[in-house]
């Protein structure tokens, strides 16, 4: 069983007293037991603005993902641009520039948020079939980079 | 100018074959500019005893609208932890009915949210829901911090 501690440390001057600390160890699904198996950490550059998949569900090269089980997704804009960035959304990628319709269903396509350069994001994945893919959509057609890493049991 | 800094450590000495320590910090921005987030929620802890799903990020764009300001495009970033310390209760984050994923017990997530709407007919908001696993109720934390959101006004239609 292995051991993955995520710490969380959010400090801020909006207001007083509302800095966040917070520590996880990544587990399996309804249990005591350490997730054991990672992607590792990827990096992909992108030099178009069209919306593809980024993280998919099923079998891979590094392993199975899937619904049923826990796992979390890192990713990182690892440019220094405040004015580009990657959104990153969940289900089907439209494979063009224009980005697929997003209806709340599941079946289609949700934009999550942007990530700007030096952007990182730490989410629980559900890694459905198809409608659970992460899909990334560059702004800029320049060369941009990103960062990923998937923890899953 | 307000400074918002979230850090990020991944650390493990079994994972892989050698040790694992991913480090990463980065200031919280208004979109396209580096000027700090200015906003916040504020900070909630509620304890939940049911298992309907609840918004706790609601986007209150209504019928397709764009109010002045344009919140869709502006930066917001969400965090949620799952307080509970037995391990098969979780919660369920969706966005518009559709799962993240599910944060079990002590789990947190961070991300940033776009307050998109519905490019099709349905008129459906990307509204974070969380819905807990069990009714015996759960504490839940939660947070955002951002450059604008929309609240309801008094009389319900949420037009200028």
């Amino acid at each position: 069983m292995a051991k993955i501690d995520c710490s969380l440390s959010v400090t801020s001057d909006i207001l007083p007293g509302l800095d966040i600390s917070s520590t996880m160890t990544l587990k399996k699904a309804d249990s005591e037991v350490g997730i054991e198996l990672t992607s590792g950490l990827v990096r992909r550059s992108f030099t178009s603005t069209n919306q593809v998949d980024l993280v998919t569900a099923g079998a891979q090269n590094y392993g199975t993902p899937t619904a049923s089980k826990s796992a979390k997704v890192y990713i990182k804009n690892v440019g220094s641009d405040s004015t580009k960035h990657f959104k990153i959304g969940k289900g089907t990628s439209s494979g063009s520039a224009a980005a697929t319709a997003m209806v709340g269903n599941a079946t289609t396509y949700w934009e999550l948020g942007r990530l700007y350069g030096g952007d990182w994001m730490l989410i629980p994945w559900d890694a459905a079939t198809t409608t659970g893919d992460i899909t990334i959509q560059p702004s800029s057609a320049e060369k941009m980079d990103v960062e990923f890493m998937v923890f899953f049991e | 100018m307000a400074t918002t800094t979230a850090a990020l450590t991944i650390s493990s000495s079994d994972l892989v074959g050698d040790a694992l320590s991913l480090s990463t910090s980065k200031e919280l921005h208004k979109a396209d500019t580096t000027i700090g987030v200015d906003q916040t929620t504020g900070y909630a802890k509620v304890y939940l005893t049911s298992v309907q799903p609840i918004d706790i990020f609601p986007v209150i764009q209504e019928n397709g609208s764009d109010p002045a300001g344009g919140f869709e495009d502006k930066t917001h970033w969400i965090y949620v932890c799952n307080k509970s310390e037995t391990p098969t209760e979780f919660v369920t984050i969706t966005i518009s009915s559709q799962v993240i994923g599910k944060l079990y017990a002590g789990d947190w997530m961070w991300m940033p949210w776009s307050q998109s709407l519905d490019t099709h007919a349905g008129n459906l908001h990307a509204d974070i829901e969380l819905t807990p696993s069990v009714a015996t109720g759960m504490f839940v934390d939660f947070a955002m911090f951002h450059e604008g959101i929309q609240y309801p006004d008094v009389d319900g239609d949420n037009a200028a």
